[in-house]
């Protein structure tokens, strides 16, 4: 697991208190009951405070996955 | 804080049952306030029960109704100007017409109204900080924004009103505007992007900062008693003794007005009934003529004691501080001598030091706004202003010495104990007694002002409010038992009296009321040793009290009555 998962994947506990480690890479909101909206908005809060990104009105639409998070992080810290 | 420290926080944290429950009312969505205001308050507190409850998403009002329903221990209210009316805000799209501009004000002066009454009722219940709105409102003014509208005016109108007004109720305590100004000044404090994708308009860095002001106003430091004051270059300009009375100066045309305005904030801490002391070195009677001059800015009987000699200061500061009879963390001591504050700071570590500069204008400003913070509480009560009258009547019966505790002076004092037994939840008194006493303390115990309200709600609970007087004046309000009745027995899980109060067997009376008024048989006590409560110790040592096996202390009604001795004050049961 690289630096950067190891950090998202913090972010997936401080949200998701009762995910497994091994759960966090296949979470998604369809996986994961927990992830409702609020806890969607939270996430991508404490994500965004993490890395210092902003995301756009139309990611909180999109990122609805531990890997397309991942995905759009490496694309906007690259 | 940031999102991820207080969502670490809250994960981590040992969470037990939720016996500590706060409200979180606001129109918004509650989101990382909720979270924010957990850490903070487990930060805080370190209280494994706290927990986090939160009403409806826009509508304060009705949040406010849930808040009094409820049985959290505390309610947090966060008004923003859309929670006025929601035109002011991001979300609605009521538009901005001159008729929508007066609806708007007529709404908001309805619901400053209605929530102001709901505020009334849930302050009866529980503690409550209100924030108010710290967001800019819509730019509704058709002036440029440098230059206030009328209409903008007449919504600051609005809000001052209905802050005033809760300022006036006894539970709530209102975050001061000038306060909320500072709050997180750096950092921007509107999401327009999470405002309209979530119902979230905080950043998280105002958030955090807004969420920490209000918990620092619910949690306040325990406020110090008393303020031992130097006289040379600190209370006046000059050296009284080299000078003379006539020299020293506290005024604008001698250009020493910065120890006038030290005098004048303690005259203004006197009012809130601050104790005052004097530790000079200087002759006694010097320093009393001196404080005999007409134009001192307070009450020279403010100060008491004041104690003048040549001796070391922390010598003063030791007979000051057993006179008050408070504990030297209770204290704050001013001298413009580095010198002797280093001597009196080695000698009482847990004092306050702090340097006078009458040459600093804006160090004395800088020092009178920290001791309003330093002495400040959310209510003065009518005991507070007795403290000073009743530590003097204290000395005379001290002055008394061995006869003081003999039955012809305890029945010369003509003293009256009144009880009370009714369960006021409006009155703060009796918790703050509670939670300030140390020495007549039944086990050290605290409670927080919403677990003191859910405790007096329940029928079984008993409460004894005790005052008293006698010839050297009134003590006020200077006991509280509180306990459960059951089969029999009184339980006493909180027992406290002040020691402004010792000396005068006031708790042989307040037990003998409990035997007689509630008809019991025995009267149990959660007795617990604590580093500070040897008065208390000493009087159950005096009934011939010890532990059963359970670690509890009992005593019958026969044992009671056969060893309590003389009871020689008039009794009053209103």
């Amino acid at each position: 697991m690289s630096h950067l998962q190891e950090r998202l994947a913090a972010c997936f506990a401080g949200v998701f208190p009762d995910i497994q480690p091994d759960e966090v890479p296949r979470a998604s909101t369809a996986s994961l009951a927990a992830w409702d909206s609020v806890a969607h908005v939270t996430l991508l809060s404490a994500v965004s405070e993490e890395f210092g990104v902003e995301f756009e009105m139309e990611d909180y639409e999109d990122l609805v996955s531990y890997a397309l998070i991942l995905d759009c992080l490496e694309g906007k810290l690259a | 804080m940031t999102l991820n420290q207080a969502l670490s926080i809250c994960r981590n944290r040992t969470k037990g049952d939720t016996s500590s429950p706060y409200f979180l009312a606001c129109g918004c969505q509650p989101l990382h306030l909720g979270t924010l205001l957990e850490a903070h308050l487990f930060q805080k507190l370190a209280d494994d029960g706290i927990g986090v409850s939160t009403g409806h998403y826009v509508d304060l009002p009705g949040s406010l109704e849930l808040a009094s329903g409820s049985n959290c221990v505390g309610a947090f209210v966060l008004v923003e100007w859309s929670d006025l009316d929601p035109r002011l805000g991001l979300r609605s799209s009521g538009g901005w017409s001159p008729a929508s501009i007066t609806d708007i004000l007529g709404t908001c002066a309805e619901r400053c109204a209605r929530m102001a009454d709901s505020l009334q009722r849930l302050s009866g219940r529980m503690p409550v900080v209100v924030v108010p709105p710290g967001l800019p409102h819509a730019p509704i003014g058709t002036t440029i924004s440098a230059q206030a509208s009328q209409v903008e005016m007449e919504l600051e109108s609005c809000l001052t009103g209905f802050l005033l007004r809760l300022s006036r109720l006894p539970g709530v305590r209102v975050l001061a505007r000038s306060a909320l100004a500072a709050v997180g000044s750096s950092a921007p404090r509107l999401d327009a992007k999470m405002e309209l994708l979530a119902g979230f308009p905080y950043t998280i860095p105002y958030a955090d900062a807004l969420v920490e002001a209000a918990v620092g106003l619910m949690v306040q430091q325990t406020p110090k008693k008393g303020l031992i004051t130097d006289m040379d270059d600190t209370f006046w300009s000059g050296i009284v003794g080299e000078v003379g009375i006539d020299k020293v100066s506290w005024d604008q045309s001698s250009h020493t007005q910065a120890h006038g305005l030290y005098q004048q904030m303690l005259g203004h801490l006197a009012d809130m009934g601050v104790l005052l002391g004097v530790a000079s070195k200087n002759e006694q009677s010097v320093v009393e003529s001196a404080l005999a001059r007409p134009d001192l800015y307070l009450k020279a009987e403010s100060l008491f004691p004041v104690r003048a000699n040549w001796g070391p200061k922390s010598k003063s500061v030791a007979e000051i501080l057993k006179i008050w009879n408070i504990d030297q963390t209770a204290a704050v001591f001013i001298d413009d001598s580095p010198m002797e504050l280093s001597e009196v700071q080695a000698a009482f570590p847990g004092i306050t030091c702090i340097q006078f500069k009458g040459k600093d204008a804006n160090g004395v400003w800088e020092l009178l706004g920290r001791l309003r913070d330093l002495f400040g509480k959310p209510q003065v009560g009518a005991e507070d202003l007795l403290r000073r009258a009743s530590i003097q009547a204290a000395e005379q019966i001290r002055d008394a010495g061995d006869s003081a505790s003999s039955p012809e002076f305890l029945r010369g004092l003509a003293g009256c104990v009144t009880i009370e037994y009714a369960k006021d939840p409006s009155d703060r008194r009796s918790v703050e007694l509670v939670n300030k006493t140390n020495q007549f303390n039944l086990n050290g115990l605290r409670i927080g002002e919403g677990e003191w309200l859910r405790m007096l709600e329940k029928p079984e609970t008993v409460l004894s409010v005790v005052s008293y007087t006698d010839k050297f004046g009134p003590l006020g309000k200077i006991a509280v038992a509180v306990g459960t009745r059951s089969e029999g027995t009184v339980n006493l899980s909180h027992w406290v009296m002040s020691c402004r109060a010792f000396s005068r067997r006031i708790e042989h009376h307040t037990l003998a009321s409990l035997f007689e008024t509630w008809d019991a048989e025995e009267i149990a006590f959660d007795f617990a040793p604590t580093a500070k409560n040897q008065p208390l110790q000493d009087f159950l040592s005096s009934l011939g009290l010890t532990g059963d096996d359970s670690g509890k202390y009992r005593i019958s009604r026969a044992e009671f009555f056969a060893r309590s001795g003389e009871l020689p004050h008039s009794v009053s049961h209103p």
